[in-house]
């Protein structure tokens, strides 16, 4: 992996938590001496927190879709009837 | 509520791709959705209140069933209707019939700022492949022969090669995107 990609990969172990105590130390200390490395680590923590956003939204479109087949489609019909029949009734 | 068992055997299904979500969501709907329904009518529910509520418990349900594996157990739909009955009781309690109990309920560490926003639909066009990859990667927690395969790379060190250059290209536009929407740092 080139160098960019080693470093992006310790950003990651340090955020989630995956180094041991000893690169745990080293990588706080880089931190420290290097501004633009502190730096990377605030926006790829956004980024993580992004990509959960992402997931998020892609899940609910994915179920949002699921129930428009079921209420929609000829074959899920007697499903549809028995949840509707909860909603008219009195 | 009575759980329907029948729909699905006891047994740890995959759920590593969007037809096997798909077949899951379909199949817990079917078996999960009739009872959720009954008793929000019960209570004097709509049909829109019920599907919003099981909509929002099966996003909770996911997320803690994956953790970290490809499977979910299916025996867990009591689970699930759990979820969902105490979605209800915390909406009817209190009551706030205007606010979607999806942001009261889905516990997020990232409150969605407006910002965050444009930039997610800024990167589900531009960059939506490699969102794709690392939604399947962080989110979905899939083990990375399996997103290997679904995204057709050699094996898993290319995956996760894939994986690193995504993260740095998303990085670098999550930070370029933040200094052109204002209200992105507050």
């Amino acid at each position: 992996m080139r160098t960019s990609l080693i470093e992006t990969e310790q950003i990651e172990a340090h955020l989630l938590q995956r180094s041991d105590t000893g690169e745990a130390l080293i990588f706080e200390a880089k931190m420290l001496l290097d501004p633009e490395l502190k730096e990377k680590v605030l926006w790829q923590q956004k980024t993580y927190h992004i990509i959960k956003s992402y997931g998020r939204d892609q899940l609910r479109q994915e179920i949002e879709s699921v129930h428009q087949k079921l209420f929609s489609e000829g074959r899920h019909k007697s499903f549809r009837q028995k949840i509707m029949s909860l909603f008219t009734k009195k | 509520m009575v759980i329907n068992d029948k729909q699905m055997p006891e047994e740890k299904v995959s759920i590593c791709n969007a037809e096997e979500r798909e077949m899951l969501f379909i199949s817990l709907y079917k078996s999960v959705f009739p009872s959720v329904a009954k008793y929000v009518a019960k209570m004097g529910g709509t049909f829109e209140e019920a599907k919003d509520i099981f909509q929002d418990a099966l996003l909770i349900y996911y997320e803690k069933a994956i953790a970290g594996s490809c499977n979910i157990n299916t025996n867990e739909k009591a689970y699930l209707a759990g979820i969902a009955k105490h979605l209800w009781l915390k909406k009817f309690r209190t009551n706030l019939t205007n606010v979607p109990i999806g942001h009261l309920d889905v516990e997020s560490e990232v409150e969605s700022h407006v910002s965050d926003n444009k930039l997610l639909n800024f990167l589900q066009t531009a960059g939506k492949k490699c969102m794709d990859l690392l939604r399947s990667f962080y989110y979905d927690q899939q083990p990375l022969n399996e997103i290997a395969e679904t995204f057709g790379f050699s094996g898993v060190r290319s995956a996760t090669v894939q994986k690193y250059k995504c993260l740095e290209k998303v990085r670098e536009t999550v930070k370029e995107k933040a200094l052109t929407y204002e209200d992105f740092l507050d």
